[in-house]
Protein backbone atom coordinates (compact mmCIF):
# COMPACT_ATOMS: atom_id res chain seq x y z
CA UNK A 1 0.00 0.00 0.00
CA UNK A 2 2.69 2.20 1.36
CA UNK A 3 4.70 1.77 -2.01
CA UNK A 4 1.16 1.79 -4.76
CA UNK A 5 0.82 5.55 -2.55
CA UNK A 6 4.71 6.87 -3.07
CA UNK A 7 4.58 5.33 -6.59
CA UNK A 8 1.60 7.58 -7.57
CA UNK A 9 3.14 10.57 -5.63
CA UNK A 10 6.62 10.12 -7.55
CA UNK A 11 4.67 9.67 -10.83
CA UNK A 12 2.19 12.62 -10.21
CA UNK A 13 5.44 14.82 -9.01
CA UNK A 14 7.92 13.91 -12.27
CA UNK A 15 4.56 14.59 -14.63
CA UNK A 16 4.28 17.80 -12.98
CA UNK A 17 8.08 18.59 -13.64
CA UNK A 18 8.24 17.03 -17.25
CA UNK A 19 5.11 19.26 -18.38
CA UNK A 20 6.53 22.50 -16.75
CA UNK A 21 10.18 22.18 -17.89
CA UNK A 22 8.36 21.20 -21.36
CA UNK A 23 6.19 24.20 -21.41
CA UNK A 24 9.02 26.54 -19.84
CA UNK A 25 12.37 25.88 -22.08
CA UNK A 26 9.86 23.99 -25.24
CA UNK A 27 6.74 25.11 -25.48
CA UNK A 28 7.11 28.35 -24.56
CA UNK A 29 9.82 29.76 -26.55
CA UNK A 30 8.37 27.91 -30.14
CA UNK A 31 5.01 28.62 -29.77
CA UNK A 32 5.42 32.35 -28.58
CA UNK A 33 8.11 33.92 -29.44
CA UNK A 34 9.28 34.70 -32.58
CA UNK A 35 12.95 33.20 -33.58
CA UNK A 36 13.83 35.55 -36.34
CA UNK A 37 13.50 39.64 -35.96
CA UNK A 38 12.99 41.38 -38.97
CA UNK A 39 14.40 44.30 -40.23
CA UNK A 40 13.21 46.97 -42.95
CA UNK A 41 13.74 46.08 -46.28
CA UNK A 42 14.84 48.92 -48.15
CA UNK A 43 15.18 49.40 -51.96
CA UNK A 44 17.75 51.03 -53.85
CA UNK A 45 15.16 52.72 -56.13
CA UNK A 46 13.25 54.17 -53.33
CA UNK A 47 16.51 54.69 -50.92
CA UNK A 48 17.41 57.32 -53.81
CA UNK A 49 13.91 59.25 -54.14
CA UNK A 50 13.87 59.48 -50.14
CA UNK A 51 17.32 60.69 -50.18
CA UNK A 52 19.64 60.75 -47.28
CA UNK A 53 18.45 56.85 -46.41
CA UNK A 54 15.27 58.20 -45.28
CA UNK A 55 12.69 55.59 -46.06
CA UNK A 56 8.95 55.23 -45.82
CA UNK A 57 8.58 51.47 -43.81
CA UNK A 58 5.03 51.00 -44.81
CA UNK A 59 6.44 51.28 -48.59
CA UNK A 60 9.67 49.16 -47.94
CA UNK A 61 8.64 46.63 -45.86
CA UNK A 62 7.36 43.20 -46.93
CA UNK A 63 4.27 42.84 -44.74
CA UNK A 64 1.26 41.44 -45.07
CA UNK A 65 -1.64 43.92 -45.94
CA UNK A 66 -2.23 43.98 -49.66
CA UNK A 67 -5.42 41.88 -50.16
CA UNK A 68 -5.35 38.17 -50.85
CA UNK A 69 -6.57 35.66 -53.72
CA UNK A 70 -5.30 32.66 -55.10
CA UNK A 71 -2.07 33.63 -56.78
CA UNK A 72 0.41 31.20 -55.00
CA UNK A 73 2.81 30.97 -57.64
CA UNK A 74 3.45 34.25 -58.58
CA UNK A 75 4.03 34.90 -55.11
CA UNK A 76 6.29 32.38 -54.67
CA UNK A 77 8.27 33.91 -57.67
CA UNK A 78 7.80 37.43 -56.70
CA UNK A 79 9.47 35.95 -53.08
CA UNK A 80 12.32 34.26 -55.18
CA UNK A 81 12.91 37.99 -57.04
CA UNK A 82 12.92 39.26 -54.02
CA UNK A 83 15.56 37.16 -52.77
CA UNK A 84 17.76 38.12 -55.49
CA UNK A 85 17.65 42.08 -55.00
CA UNK A 86 17.84 41.70 -50.97
CA UNK A 87 21.05 39.60 -52.04
CA UNK A 88 22.28 42.12 -54.47
CA UNK A 89 21.65 45.58 -52.12
CA UNK A 90 22.99 43.61 -49.55
CA UNK A 91 26.04 42.99 -51.57
CA UNK A 92 25.93 47.00 -53.40
CA UNK A 93 25.59 48.11 -49.29
CA UNK A 94 29.11 45.97 -48.23
CA UNK A 95 30.67 46.80 -51.54
CA UNK A 96 30.43 50.47 -50.47
CA UNK A 97 32.35 49.67 -47.53
CA UNK A 98 36.70 48.55 -47.38
CA UNK A 99 36.04 45.54 -45.45
CA UNK A 100 35.83 41.87 -46.63
CA UNK A 101 32.64 40.14 -45.80
CA UNK A 102 31.42 36.34 -45.90
CA UNK A 103 28.23 35.60 -48.45
CA UNK A 104 26.84 32.31 -47.68
CA UNK A 105 24.66 30.66 -50.51
CA UNK A 106 23.12 28.08 -49.56
CA UNK A 107 20.97 28.12 -52.57
CA UNK A 108 24.41 27.49 -54.34
CA UNK A 109 26.11 25.94 -51.51
CA UNK A 110 29.28 27.85 -51.76
CA UNK A 111 30.94 30.28 -49.06
CA UNK A 112 32.54 33.44 -50.60
CA UNK A 113 34.82 36.27 -49.31
CA UNK A 114 34.33 39.27 -50.66
CA UNK A 115 35.24 42.69 -50.94
CA UNK A 116 33.67 45.41 -53.11
CA UNK A 117 31.74 42.80 -54.92
CA UNK A 118 35.02 41.29 -56.29
CA UNK A 119 34.92 37.78 -54.60
CA UNK A 120 38.43 36.55 -53.24
CA UNK A 121 38.15 33.23 -52.10
CA UNK A 122 35.34 30.94 -53.40
CA UNK A 123 34.77 27.07 -51.91
CA UNK A 124 31.79 24.79 -51.92
CA UNK A 125 29.63 24.04 -48.94
CA UNK A 126 29.94 20.37 -47.82
CA UNK A 127 27.26 20.20 -45.72
CA UNK A 128 25.04 22.81 -44.34
CA UNK A 129 22.43 22.07 -41.83
CA UNK A 130 20.34 24.54 -40.96
CA UNK A 131 17.70 24.77 -37.65
CA UNK A 132 14.10 23.81 -38.27
CA UNK A 133 13.49 27.75 -36.85
CA UNK A 134 14.57 28.49 -39.95
CA UNK A 135 13.53 26.38 -42.34
CA UNK A 136 10.18 25.89 -41.05
CA UNK A 137 9.27 29.97 -41.37
CA UNK A 138 7.22 31.68 -43.99
CA UNK A 139 8.97 32.64 -46.96
CA UNK A 140 7.96 36.82 -46.34
CA UNK A 141 8.99 36.74 -42.82
CA UNK A 142 12.20 34.92 -44.06
CA UNK A 143 12.90 38.02 -46.59
CA UNK A 144 12.52 40.29 -44.04
CA UNK A 145 14.54 38.27 -41.36
CA UNK A 146 17.55 38.31 -44.16
CA UNK A 147 16.90 41.49 -45.78
CA UNK A 148 20.30 43.21 -44.58
CA UNK A 149 23.44 42.09 -43.89
CA UNK A 150 24.02 40.68 -40.64
CA UNK A 151 27.18 41.91 -38.21
CA UNK A 152 28.48 39.34 -35.76
CA UNK A 153 28.62 40.37 -32.16
CA UNK A 154 30.75 37.56 -30.69
CA UNK A 155 32.93 35.26 -32.40
CA UNK A 156 35.13 31.98 -31.23
CA UNK A 157 37.35 29.95 -32.75
CA UNK A 158 39.72 26.68 -31.97
CA UNK A 159 42.30 28.86 -33.94
CA UNK A 160 44.52 32.33 -33.45
CA UNK A 161 43.34 35.00 -36.01
CA UNK A 162 47.14 35.56 -36.19
CA UNK A 163 49.38 34.60 -34.39
CA UNK A 164 52.76 36.35 -34.56
CA UNK A 165 56.18 34.44 -33.58
CA UNK A 166 58.11 36.62 -31.12
CA UNK A 167 62.30 36.74 -31.86
CA UNK A 168 65.19 38.78 -29.93
CA UNK A 169 67.22 40.72 -32.25
CA UNK A 170 70.83 39.16 -32.40
CA UNK A 171 73.74 40.86 -31.13
CA UNK A 172 76.27 39.99 -33.81
CA UNK A 173 76.16 38.24 -37.02
CA UNK A 174 77.18 35.23 -35.50
CA UNK A 175 74.18 34.62 -33.26
CA UNK A 176 71.89 35.93 -36.45
CA UNK A 177 73.76 33.25 -38.34
CA UNK A 178 72.87 30.38 -35.64
CA UNK A 179 69.31 31.88 -35.61
CA UNK A 180 68.24 31.14 -39.17
CA UNK A 181 65.80 28.37 -39.76
CA UNK A 182 64.80 26.76 -42.84
CA UNK A 183 61.29 27.92 -43.56
CA UNK A 184 58.63 25.11 -43.43
CA UNK A 185 54.90 25.58 -44.22
CA UNK A 186 53.12 26.05 -40.59
CA UNK A 187 50.50 23.17 -39.98
CA UNK A 188 47.20 24.40 -40.07
CA UNK A 189 44.65 23.71 -36.90
CA UNK A 190 41.70 22.20 -36.43
CA UNK A 191 38.81 24.65 -37.10
CA UNK A 192 35.74 24.99 -35.58
CA UNK A 193 34.16 28.61 -35.39
CA UNK A 194 31.24 30.02 -33.77
CA UNK A 195 29.32 33.13 -34.65
CA UNK A 196 26.96 35.03 -33.05
CA UNK A 197 25.22 37.48 -35.33
CA UNK A 198 22.58 39.85 -34.73
CA UNK A 199 19.07 39.12 -35.22
CA UNK A 200 19.58 36.04 -33.24
CA UNK A 201 21.64 33.83 -36.08
CA UNK A 202 24.55 31.37 -35.07
CA UNK A 203 26.71 30.21 -37.40
CA UNK A 204 28.78 27.22 -36.60
CA UNK A 205 32.12 26.64 -39.24
CA UNK A 206 33.40 22.92 -39.02
CA UNK A 207 36.05 21.26 -41.14
CA UNK A 208 35.32 18.39 -43.13
CA UNK A 209 38.20 17.12 -42.74
CA UNK A 210 38.67 14.62 -39.70
CA UNK A 211 40.53 16.65 -36.77
CA UNK A 212 43.57 15.17 -34.57
CA UNK A 213 44.01 14.06 -31.02
CA UNK A 214 44.41 17.60 -29.87
CA UNK A 215 41.80 19.49 -32.41
CA UNK A 216 38.92 16.77 -31.69
CA UNK A 217 39.39 18.18 -27.68
CA UNK A 218 39.80 21.72 -29.18
CA UNK A 219 36.50 21.71 -31.13
CA UNK A 220 35.10 19.50 -28.20
CA UNK A 221 35.57 22.29 -25.78
CA UNK A 222 34.12 24.96 -27.75
CA UNK A 223 31.11 23.47 -28.68
CA UNK A 224 30.55 22.08 -25.04
CA UNK A 225 31.31 25.89 -23.86
CA UNK A 226 27.93 27.00 -26.32
CA UNK A 227 25.88 23.76 -24.82
CA UNK A 228 26.57 24.73 -21.29
CA UNK A 229 25.61 28.50 -22.07
CA UNK A 230 22.39 26.69 -23.43
CA UNK A 231 21.76 24.46 -20.38
CA UNK A 232 22.02 27.61 -17.89
CA UNK A 233 19.80 29.58 -20.58
CA UNK A 234 17.18 26.62 -20.09
CA UNK A 235 17.64 26.34 -15.78
CA UNK A 236 17.56 30.22 -15.75
CA UNK A 237 13.81 30.35 -17.39
CA UNK A 238 12.52 27.56 -14.94
CA UNK A 239 13.07 30.16 -12.29
CA UNK A 240 12.21 33.30 -14.43
CA UNK A 241 9.56 31.41 -16.91
CA UNK A 242 10.61 33.45 -19.48
CA UNK A 243 13.20 32.05 -21.73
CA UNK A 244 15.00 34.19 -24.84
CA UNK A 245 13.52 33.22 -28.12
CA UNK A 246 15.28 30.27 -29.63
CA UNK A 247 18.34 30.74 -31.16
CA UNK A 248 18.55 29.11 -34.95
CA UNK A 249 21.36 28.00 -36.88
CA UNK A 250 23.05 27.21 -39.52
CA UNK A 251 26.17 24.93 -39.24
CA UNK A 252 28.28 24.35 -42.42
CA UNK A 253 31.02 22.66 -43.14
CA UNK A 254 33.82 23.46 -45.02
CA UNK A 255 37.51 21.89 -46.29
CA UNK A 256 39.95 22.62 -43.06
CA UNK A 257 41.86 25.52 -45.67
CA UNK A 258 39.12 27.30 -46.93
CA UNK A 259 37.65 27.96 -43.17
CA UNK A 260 41.43 28.65 -41.72
CA UNK A 261 41.54 31.34 -44.97
CA UNK A 262 37.95 32.65 -44.22
CA UNK A 263 38.36 33.28 -40.50
CA UNK A 264 42.00 34.62 -40.83
CA UNK A 265 40.72 37.09 -43.66
CA UNK A 266 37.66 38.38 -41.92
CA UNK A 267 37.76 41.72 -39.87
CA UNK A 268 37.53 41.41 -36.29
CA UNK A 269 33.44 42.24 -36.27
CA UNK A 270 32.77 40.57 -39.65
CA UNK A 271 29.25 41.33 -41.92
CA UNK A 272 27.52 38.06 -43.61
CA UNK A 273 25.24 38.27 -46.44
CA UNK A 274 22.74 35.15 -46.40
CA UNK A 275 21.36 33.45 -49.43
CA UNK A 276 18.62 30.65 -48.98
CA UNK B 1 -0.20 -21.24 -8.64
CA UNK B 2 0.36 -18.51 -5.91
CA UNK B 3 3.91 -18.55 -6.24
CA UNK B 4 3.23 -17.23 -9.97
CA UNK B 5 0.95 -14.50 -9.21
CA UNK B 6 3.33 -13.43 -6.48
CA UNK B 7 6.42 -13.18 -9.01
CA UNK B 8 4.35 -11.48 -11.59
CA UNK B 9 3.12 -8.89 -8.99
CA UNK B 10 6.39 -8.55 -7.77
CA UNK B 11 7.88 -7.94 -11.28
CA UNK B 12 4.92 -5.60 -12.35
CA UNK B 13 5.74 -4.00 -9.18
CA UNK B 14 9.44 -3.22 -10.04
CA UNK B 15 8.39 -2.60 -13.74
CA UNK B 16 5.67 0.34 -12.95
CA UNK B 17 8.97 2.52 -11.34
CA UNK B 18 9.83 2.60 -14.82
CA UNK B 19 7.22 5.45 -15.72
CA UNK B 20 8.41 8.26 -13.28
CA UNK B 21 12.19 7.21 -13.64
CA UNK B 22 11.23 7.96 -17.43
CA UNK B 23 9.67 11.06 -16.67
CA UNK B 24 12.14 12.44 -14.79
CA UNK B 25 14.98 11.09 -17.22
CA UNK B 26 12.99 13.17 -19.65
CA UNK B 27 13.04 16.41 -17.67
CA UNK B 28 16.91 16.39 -17.27
CA UNK B 29 17.02 15.54 -21.18
CA UNK B 30 14.91 18.27 -21.75
CA UNK B 31 17.40 21.24 -20.07
CA UNK B 32 20.28 19.11 -21.37
CA UNK B 33 19.35 19.11 -24.99
CA UNK B 34 17.05 22.04 -25.14
CA UNK B 35 18.18 23.12 -28.58
CA UNK B 36 17.11 19.33 -30.56
CA UNK B 37 13.66 19.47 -28.20
CA UNK B 38 13.25 23.20 -29.78
CA UNK B 39 14.03 21.85 -32.77
CA UNK B 40 11.62 18.75 -33.12
CA UNK B 41 8.88 21.57 -31.55
CA UNK B 42 9.41 23.91 -34.53
CA UNK B 43 9.37 20.83 -37.27
CA UNK B 44 6.16 19.39 -35.51
CA UNK B 45 4.49 23.39 -35.45
CA UNK B 46 5.37 23.44 -39.51
CA UNK B 47 3.52 20.60 -39.74
CA UNK B 48 0.26 21.46 -37.98
CA UNK B 49 0.57 25.30 -39.15
CA UNK B 50 1.73 24.91 -42.24
CA UNK B 51 4.96 27.12 -43.73
CA UNK B 52 2.97 29.24 -46.21
CA UNK B 53 3.44 32.84 -46.44
CA UNK B 54 0.94 35.01 -44.33
CA UNK B 55 -1.16 36.21 -46.76
CA UNK B 56 -1.30 35.71 -50.61
CA UNK B 57 -1.90 39.04 -52.66
CA UNK B 58 -3.99 39.72 -55.82
CA UNK B 59 -1.76 38.85 -58.92
CA UNK B 60 -2.73 42.50 -59.78
CA UNK B 61 -0.42 43.48 -56.75
CA UNK B 62 2.15 40.69 -57.17
CA UNK B 63 2.78 41.97 -60.67
CA UNK B 64 3.35 45.60 -59.72
CA UNK B 65 5.25 44.43 -56.73
CA UNK B 66 7.45 41.67 -59.59
CA UNK B 67 8.20 44.58 -62.09
CA UNK B 68 9.33 47.05 -59.49
CA UNK B 69 11.80 44.67 -57.87
CA UNK B 70 12.88 43.65 -61.43
CA UNK B 71 13.84 47.19 -61.90
CA UNK B 72 15.63 47.63 -58.34
CA UNK B 73 17.37 44.35 -59.02
CA UNK B 74 18.85 45.97 -62.83
CA UNK B 75 19.68 49.08 -60.75
CA UNK B 76 21.48 47.52 -58.23
CA UNK B 77 23.55 45.21 -60.84
CA UNK B 78 24.55 48.31 -62.42
CA UNK B 79 25.86 50.02 -59.21
CA UNK B 80 27.31 46.66 -58.48
CA UNK B 81 29.26 46.83 -62.05
CA UNK B 82 30.29 49.83 -61.59
CA UNK B 83 32.25 49.42 -58.42
CA UNK B 84 34.33 46.51 -60.27
CA UNK B 85 38.09 47.37 -60.95
CA UNK B 86 38.40 48.91 -64.53
CA UNK B 87 41.42 47.44 -65.08
CA UNK B 88 42.92 43.79 -64.30
CA UNK B 89 43.93 43.33 -61.13
CA UNK B 90 45.67 40.73 -58.79
CA UNK B 91 44.85 38.71 -55.64
CA UNK B 92 46.34 37.66 -53.10
CA UNK B 93 46.19 34.82 -50.40
CA UNK B 94 48.52 35.31 -47.66
CA UNK B 95 47.29 32.30 -46.25
CA UNK B 96 47.74 29.96 -48.82
CA UNK B 97 50.65 31.76 -50.29
CA UNK B 98 48.85 32.16 -53.69
CA UNK B 99 48.19 34.47 -56.01
CA UNK B 100 45.39 35.24 -58.84
CA UNK B 101 46.03 37.31 -61.55
CA UNK B 102 42.65 38.41 -63.50
CA UNK B 103 41.07 40.35 -66.03
CA UNK B 104 38.64 43.59 -65.48
CA UNK B 105 36.27 40.51 -66.17
CA UNK B 106 37.37 38.73 -62.84
CA UNK B 107 38.26 36.02 -65.61
CA UNK B 108 41.93 33.83 -64.08
CA UNK B 109 45.06 35.13 -66.04
CA UNK B 110 47.48 33.48 -63.72
CA UNK B 111 48.12 32.22 -60.57
CA UNK B 112 50.89 30.88 -58.87
CA UNK B 113 53.06 30.38 -55.66
CA UNK B 114 54.34 33.97 -53.74
CA UNK B 115 55.64 34.80 -50.35
CA UNK B 116 53.75 36.71 -48.13
CA UNK B 117 55.04 37.83 -44.30
CA UNK B 118 56.40 35.65 -41.84
CA UNK B 119 54.09 37.01 -39.22
CA UNK B 120 57.17 37.63 -37.16
CA UNK B 121 57.31 40.14 -34.10
CA UNK B 122 61.44 41.37 -33.71
CA UNK B 123 62.05 42.48 -30.52
CA UNK B 124 64.99 44.83 -30.29
CA UNK B 125 65.61 47.10 -26.84
CA UNK B 126 62.57 49.15 -26.49
CA UNK B 127 61.37 48.51 -30.85
CA UNK B 128 59.40 46.27 -31.63
CA UNK B 129 59.04 44.91 -35.46
CA UNK B 130 56.19 43.20 -36.96
CA UNK B 131 56.49 41.45 -40.29
CA UNK B 132 52.90 41.05 -41.72
CA UNK B 133 51.25 41.51 -44.96
CA UNK B 134 48.72 44.42 -44.23
CA UNK B 135 45.34 43.10 -45.72
CA UNK B 136 43.21 45.26 -48.23
CA UNK B 137 42.65 47.05 -50.79
CA UNK B 138 45.83 48.41 -52.32
CA UNK B 139 46.61 50.17 -55.89
CA UNK B 140 49.71 50.39 -58.00
CA UNK B 141 51.34 53.12 -57.14
CA UNK B 142 54.60 53.08 -58.76
CA UNK B 143 56.23 50.64 -61.21
CA UNK B 144 59.94 50.11 -61.83
CA UNK B 145 62.35 47.60 -63.45
CA UNK B 146 65.62 46.70 -61.73
CA UNK B 147 64.92 48.88 -58.81
CA UNK B 148 67.53 49.05 -56.02
CA UNK B 149 66.20 48.35 -52.26
CA UNK B 150 67.54 50.89 -49.92
CA UNK B 151 67.59 48.83 -46.68
CA UNK B 152 65.93 49.84 -43.71
CA UNK B 153 66.91 49.68 -40.22
CA UNK B 154 65.47 46.43 -39.60
CA UNK B 155 67.31 44.70 -42.40
CA UNK B 156 69.76 45.32 -40.06
CA UNK B 157 68.76 44.72 -36.90
CA UNK B 158 67.39 41.01 -37.98
CA UNK B 159 71.00 40.31 -39.13
CA UNK B 160 73.24 41.80 -36.41
CA UNK B 161 74.66 44.58 -38.07
CA UNK B 162 75.30 47.51 -36.93
CA UNK B 163 72.55 50.21 -38.51
CA UNK B 164 74.91 52.76 -41.16
CA UNK B 165 73.40 56.09 -41.20
CA UNK B 166 70.44 56.69 -43.45
CA UNK B 167 72.15 58.19 -46.62
CA UNK B 168 75.05 55.59 -46.17
CA UNK B 169 75.65 53.94 -49.86
CA UNK B 170 76.00 50.52 -47.77
CA UNK B 171 72.03 50.80 -47.66
CA UNK B 172 71.49 50.53 -51.13
CA UNK B 173 70.84 46.55 -52.25
CA UNK B 174 70.80 46.19 -56.52
CA UNK B 175 69.72 42.26 -56.43
CA UNK B 176 67.18 41.94 -53.43
CA UNK B 177 64.03 42.87 -55.17
CA UNK B 178 64.57 41.34 -58.71
CA UNK B 179 63.76 42.13 -61.96
CA UNK B 180 60.57 44.48 -61.74
CA UNK B 181 59.05 45.95 -58.79
CA UNK B 182 55.30 47.68 -57.99
CA UNK B 183 54.84 49.88 -54.98
CA UNK B 184 51.96 49.07 -53.07
CA UNK B 185 52.32 51.77 -50.73
CA UNK B 186 53.50 52.19 -46.84
CA UNK B 187 56.62 50.83 -48.46
CA UNK B 188 55.06 47.35 -49.80
CA UNK B 189 56.06 46.05 -52.60
CA UNK B 190 54.81 43.37 -55.32
CA UNK B 191 58.53 42.25 -55.85
CA UNK B 192 61.44 39.10 -57.21
CA UNK B 193 63.27 37.10 -55.34
CA UNK B 194 66.22 35.54 -54.86
CA UNK B 195 64.88 32.88 -53.17
CA UNK B 196 62.70 31.28 -55.19
CA UNK B 197 62.89 27.54 -53.09
CA UNK B 198 60.82 29.72 -50.70
CA UNK B 199 57.60 30.54 -52.84
CA UNK B 200 54.47 29.32 -51.48
CA UNK B 201 56.32 29.65 -47.80
CA UNK B 202 55.44 32.95 -45.52
CA UNK B 203 58.83 34.20 -45.14
CA UNK B 204 59.18 38.16 -46.22
CA UNK B 205 58.69 41.31 -43.91
CA UNK B 206 55.76 42.26 -45.55
CA UNK B 207 56.09 42.21 -49.21
CA UNK B 208 54.70 40.46 -51.78
CA UNK B 209 57.46 38.14 -53.32
CA UNK B 210 57.09 36.70 -56.70
CA UNK B 211 58.77 33.71 -58.44
CA UNK B 212 60.82 35.57 -61.90
CA UNK B 213 57.92 34.52 -64.99
CA UNK B 214 54.72 35.40 -62.66
CA UNK B 215 56.34 38.48 -61.95
CA UNK B 216 56.86 39.29 -65.27
CA UNK B 217 53.32 38.34 -66.62
CA UNK B 218 52.17 40.49 -63.65
CA UNK B 219 54.12 43.57 -64.39
CA UNK B 220 53.42 43.55 -67.75
CA UNK B 221 49.67 43.16 -67.04
CA UNK B 222 49.02 45.36 -64.14
CA UNK B 223 49.32 49.32 -64.75
CA UNK B 224 49.52 52.25 -62.42
CA UNK B 225 46.30 52.72 -60.66
CA UNK B 226 45.72 48.53 -60.96
CA UNK B 227 44.00 47.30 -57.58
CA UNK B 228 45.90 45.02 -55.34
CA UNK B 229 43.59 42.80 -53.53
CA UNK B 230 45.29 40.64 -50.03
CA UNK B 231 43.64 38.46 -47.71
Amino acid sequence: MKSKIAFWILTIVSSIIVVYILVNTVVQPVFTKNPLPKVIVRTTGEKEKGGKGEIKPDEDTISPSEGSGNSKEAWSKFIENRKKEVLLQSRLTLANEDSMYLVLDLVKNVAILEIKGISLHECPIVKATISNSIKSYPSDGLLNWMAEPFSVKHIEATIPKIQFIEKIAPKDTLEANKMVVEPTLARLGDVCIVMDFDRNLRLVIGQSEQPDEEGAKLISALRKKYNKIEISRSINSLTKFNREPVKPQIEIVLPKSDATIFYKALPLNPRMILRM
Amino acid sequence: MEIEEKSKLSFFGIVKWIIPVFLLTMSVMMILFTPAFQDSAFKLKSLFAGSSDSEIRTPDVIRKMESKSRRNISLIADKLDKLKPVKPYIVVNTTGNRFSLRDINGDTIRTGACSTGKNELLIAGNKRIVFKTPKGIFTVRNKQQNRPWVKPDWAYIEDGLPIPSARSADRIDYSTLGDYAMEIGDGYMLHGTLYQRFLGLPVTHGCVRLGDKDLEVIYNTLSKGSKVFIY
